[in-house]
């Protein structure tokens, strides 16, 4: 399955994303090149409709580009199969969403421990593993309390734990603050410096918020589903049509 | 590894989640499974009291029974002459003709439409062992007894505003006879024995007094052994196709009888199981709309698991699994129900005088079981695929 060793954990080579046919053709992502090195922590940004939700969806591996080619940690995800990628991406990439996305019915505990039995991790080490990850965010005492029970700053902890549950070297952070008040909000982005400069974990941040964009070391821009500007690419590659 | 403890251990989870939706679909399948299983057990449980019937005459008994004239309607009358015929036929014990005869009885001002039926009184002794002419009070007729008769239960205890008892007089066709003995009560069969409830018998020598010119109803044969069956009933068809015409005067051995009735009730019990199978073809449904609603309630669920790292196939097997539990759970509780339904029926049967009787075989269990689970998968299978297909970006930003 590795093609070739490429420089970066994420490397984007003339991604394309194609929407429509014939005379009505969407260009959600355009000829995209984009390297993200280990341990970086970057954020993309960009106006409504400026494809930056489709490149998250892209460098997830959530979907698969009509064009180009997608390396994850050096391995090309776009020949993998969906069990492959599957598997691939619940043990690589750590989920961050604007609306949290927890399970409603499940306590922050069992929350936290839902990745961890879809992707295999043994019994024994799944409750001490989850109650570890909801201490290291603040949540030792919320444990037991469903979503409901929460306030917003504290799903977006538990989401984070969850993130965190299988160790991946990526976290992915869809608008993280999006839904929060401005005390939460910080405290997450607190919590996502933590990880990037303790945990030496690569992040990437997608939002439209400056001051939360800005707090990443490199902001890639996209408009209109092109890179216009970031810094440590190279120049435009792309397959003929 | 797709399939595992886990995916076991949450579909059980989801399905304890969903709460009353679980247990109402549960409902559908329960009602179904109790009651092709009730059905089905009271079904077999009558074929077992049928061969009980026909065991009790001995493998050895053959029946003659003439029918209809193969032309016109009147039933054929076979004569002293064609019993003699039998008796020569090798490997034959004892041949006991039965006539009967419809008649009128009357007792205290009242009169009844009644059946009479009558035997030679030694001859008779063939029937000791059967339990049907059992005497619950006096005793039983004997030969030469030309006054005698034994009474149904029923007509001593229920038909008249006085009860009958031995030593009393009644009046069959306008000829008085005493009452010797009065039969204990049997239990309605269906085709494995007579009801004689509503019968009266008597020697041959009585029933001359009322009727004339009457010709045998139905000849027991019996065999010295089980292996003379066969060959006798062969000799005795063949005598009576010869002289009365093919197919006119039924021979059977217990064996062949009971198989014929037997494939009769099977059919029937089937027939009416199937009707209960409709009703778990409904319950069927139901799992299938259960699941198809928690798929739609659950899209960014899945959208998230998938995001977690979970494949379509993992989806798939957890969805079919919760319809697949649905299935067995039912199926378990409805063979429980099912079968404690059957004891029910049976025991108000039996008190109703039916010979009625709940049984519980392995097959029937293993079936409905097997039934109830194949059911819950294949209703879960459409839902459970379009589960696995759902595109996880769409998914999740499902509102």
């Amino acid at each position: 399955m590795v093609v070739k060793k490429e420089e970066g954990v994420i490397s984007l080579k003339g991604v394309s994303k194609l929407y429509g046919m014939g005379d009505i053709e969407i260009r959600a992502l355009d000829c995209v090149n984009l390297t993200i090195k280990e341990n970086e922590y970057v954020s993309i940004m960009g106006p409504s409709g400026s494809g930056k939700t489709t490149l998250l969806d892209v460098i997830t591996t959530m979907m698969k580009p009509t064009m180009g080619k997608v390396y994850i940690e050096g391995v090309e995800t776009t020949k993998m199969t969906n069990s492959e990628l599957a598997s691939f991406r619940g043990k690589k990439i750590g989920f961050i969403f604007q609306t949290f996305n927890l399970m409603p019915k499940l306590t922050a505990l069992e929350n936290v421990i839902e990745p961890m039995w879809i992707n295999g991790v043994p019994r024994a080490e799944r409750e001490p593993r989850a109650i570890k990850l909801l201490e290291s965010v603040g949540l030792n005492d919320r444990m037991k309390n469903r979503p409901n029970q929460l306030s917003g700053g504290q799903k977006q902890r538990v989401a984070i734990a969850r993130a965190l549950a299988m160790n991946p070297s990526i976290i992915v952070a869809d608008e993280p603050t999006g839904n929060l008040d401005s005390k939460s909000g910080v405290k997450v982005m607190e919590i996502l410096r933590d990880l990037h400069k303790k945990e030496k974990r690569t992040i990437i941040v997608v939002t439209h918020d400056e001051s939360i964009g800005k707090q990443a070391e490199r902001r890639i821009l996209i408009r209109d589903g092109q890179i216009v500007s970031s810094k440590g690419d190279g120049k435009k590659i792309c397959q003929i049509e | 590894m797709q399939f595992d403890i886990d995916i076991l251990e949450n579909s059980i989870k989801n399905l304890k989640r969903a709460g009353m939706r679980t247990v109402l679909t549960l409902i559908g399948v329960i009602i179904g499974i109790a009651a092709i299983v009730s059905l089905l057990s009271v079904g077999q449980g009558l074929n077992v009291a049928v061969e009980k019937q026909f065991e009790s005459l001995g493998s050895n008994t053959i029946f003659v029974i003439p029918g209809a004239q193969a032309r016109g309607l009147s039933v054929i009358k076979l004569t002293d002459n064609d019993l003699t015929q039998i008796e020569g036929v090798r490997g034959v014990n004892s041949v006991v003709p039965i006539y009967g005869a419809a008649a009128i009885l009357e007792y205290n001002g009242k009169k009844i439409n009644i059946q009479v039926s009558a035997a030679d009184a030694q001859k008779s002794t063939i029937f000791d062992d059967t339990g049907y002419f059992d005497v619950a009070e006096g005793r039983t007729f004997v030969k030469n007894d030309s006054d005698a008769v034994l009474i149904g239960n029923k007509i001593a205890y229920d038909y008249f505003d006085r009860q009958i008892t031995p030593k009393k007089i009644v009046t069959i066709n306008q000829t008085p006879f005493t009452v010797v003995g009065i039969m204990k009560p049997q239990a309605t069969s269906f085709g494995g024995g007579p009801n004689t409830g509503t019968s009266v018998f008597m020697s041959l020598e009585a029933f001359n007094k009322i009727a004339k010119n009457v010709s045998p109803s139905i000849i027991f044969v019996k065999t010295d052994s089980g292996n003379d069956v066969s060959y006798a009933v062969e000799q005795i068809k063949e005598y009576m196709d010869k002289k009365y015409g093919k197919k006119s005067v039924m021979v059977s051995g217990t064996e062949e009888l009971l198989k014929q009735v037997n494939s009769i009730l099977g059919v029937i019990t089937l027939v009416i199981a199937g009707i209960g199978g409709i009703s778990l073809i409904v319950g069927g449904i139901g799992i299938m709309n259960a699941m198809i609603t928690a798929v739609l309630e659950r899209t960014k669920e899945i959208g998230l698991m998938k995001a977690l790292g979970a494949s379509n196939q993992r989806i798939l097997i957890l969805f079919v699994l919760e319809a697949g539990f649905i299935g067995m759970i039912g199926g378990i509780i409805g063979i429980l129900l099912g079968y404690g339904l059957s004891m029910l029926i049976a025991y108000l049967g039996v008190s109703s005088g039916f010979a009625l009787t709940a049984v519980i075989t392995p097959e029937i269990t293993i079936g409905a079981m097997l039934f109830a689970l194949i059911i819950g998968i294949a209703s879960g299978l459409l839902p459970a695929i379009r589960a696995a297909n759902l595109d996880p970006v769409v998914a999740l930003r499902y509102e």
